[in-house]
């Protein structure tokens, strides 16, 4: 399990013509361009593409965020410094033991000269995607995408603790809760937070590098919108050829 | 006990000038002062005095000013942060840009994080490497 997640750190562009024509379609209906692919489609690269938007359908806006808000988080993963601040604030905000994280910091290094190379964090969560692997396979309905937010959330009493979630999850983010006998995950503090009107996540808030940008991507107003929608930014999200649509995109600068 | 405790702390000082001499901090090279670890505001920066040194630079370059000589100082003066730096105060002084990479660039190259942190101390750490520290 471990293992899986730390291969996103070992990830090298592969540039963009290995990617079938059907993604390529999926993501320029988004308003997203493909730039690069990282590890046979496990990352890929993207950046916002009115103009091609545009050109495929008559100027037609398809883009639609389902949800309102449509929580969605950008991670800006040149900043991060592996402080872990929001991992700290995290535990201490969601009481999550120490076997298990809703949210961790991956470490690789890139290369960027003749054997010149540089660290890089990344940090990682759940991505609370569109359509979410690990909704379809709950076998109990316990995990759910919640229809007001998309936040994918758990109905802890309804978990009977098969994994089965666990193992569908592209990005890693779930882990057995030993006290609640049930999966635990990121929520992106609904319960602990948002919903007594913070604004922003715990970990978000505790992040002294404004890596981690939360928001509402469904406002053209918030910074997650403007983020992911610059035209010259270069924005990617973690394993796309899951189809599971994530709302937590990666960029840097 | 208390002899124990001096053979402790020597073997201790001992293991950390060898942690810290990836570069060759043998012998003749100790009168500089090897790798420095900040921890605070944030844990952690690794300042590497070789890596200064192999540019080119003097002791005075740093010392006292921007920097006193005795580790830890900057950190104790509590405005000892990228706002600071940004101001040209402490590494700001030569990383702004044209000196040396400014200090709002290449964060990573400077701060190893909490992981690196344990790496040098041996500490285990999420990632499970090594065991706990002697």
């Amino acid at each position: 399990m471990k293992k899986r997640i730390e291969d996103f750190a070992k990830l090298e562009n592969e540039g963009a013509d290995t990617l079938p024509s059907a993604e390529r379609r999926r993501f320029l209906r988004l308003g997203l361009t493909v730039t690069g692919v990282f590890a046979g489609g496990t990352v890929l690269s993207l950046t916002s593409s009115r103009p091609a938007r545009g050109a495929l359908v008559g100027g037609e806006m398809l883009r639609k965020d389902p949800y309102k808000p449509h929580y969605s988080m950008v991670i800006r993963e040149d900043r991060c410094i592996d402080c872990q601040r929001c991992m700290d604030a995290c535990v201490k905000t969601n009481d999550v033991p120490e076997y298990g994280y809703r949210t961790t910091i991956l470490e690789r290094e890139l290369e960027v000269g003749p054997g010149e190379k540089q660290r890089e964090f990344m940090p990682v969560l759940c991505n609370h995607c569109n359509r979410p692997p690990c909704v379809r396979v709950c076998p109990t309905k316990a995990t759910y995408k919640d229809e007001k937010t998309g936040i994918v959330m758990m109905h802890y009493e309804k978990c009977i603790g098969c994994k089965t979630c666990m193992a569908a999850c592209p990005y890693n983010a779930r882990y057995f809760n030993e006290e609640k006998r049930a999966i635990d995950k990121c929520n992106f503090c609904f319960d602990t937070r948002l919903s007594k009107g913070e604004k922003l996540t715990a970990c978000a808030a505790a992040c002294p590098a404004d890596v981690r940008i939360f928001g509402d991507i469904a406002d053209p107003d918030s910074r997650v919108y403007k983020l992911v929608h610059e035209p010259t930014r270069v924005v990617w999200v973690l394993r796309p050829e899951t189809g599971a649509m994530p709302n937590v995109f990666y960029t840097k600068g | 006990m208390k002899k124990v405790l001096c053979i402790g702390v020597a073997a201790l000082v001992a293991g950390l000038v060898l942690h810290f001499g990836p570069a060759g901090f043998a012998e003749e090279e100790q009168e500089h002062g090897g790798d420095i670890i900040f921890t605070k505001p944030v844990k952690a920066v690794l300042f590497s005095h070789q890596t200064h040194i192999d540019q080119g630079l003097e002791c005075d370059s740093c010392h006292d000013d921007p920097f006193e000589m005795a580790a830890g100082t900057a950190e104790e003066n509590g405005d000892f942060t990228m706002e600071a730096l940004y101001q040209g105060k402490y590494c700001g002084t030569c990383h702004d840009g044209e000196t040396a990479f400014a200090s709002n660039t290449r964060c990573a190259v400077c701060h190893i994080g909490v992981k690196g942190y344990n790496r040098l101390y041996k500490l285990s750490g999420e990632e499970g490497e090594g065991g706990h520290g002697e």
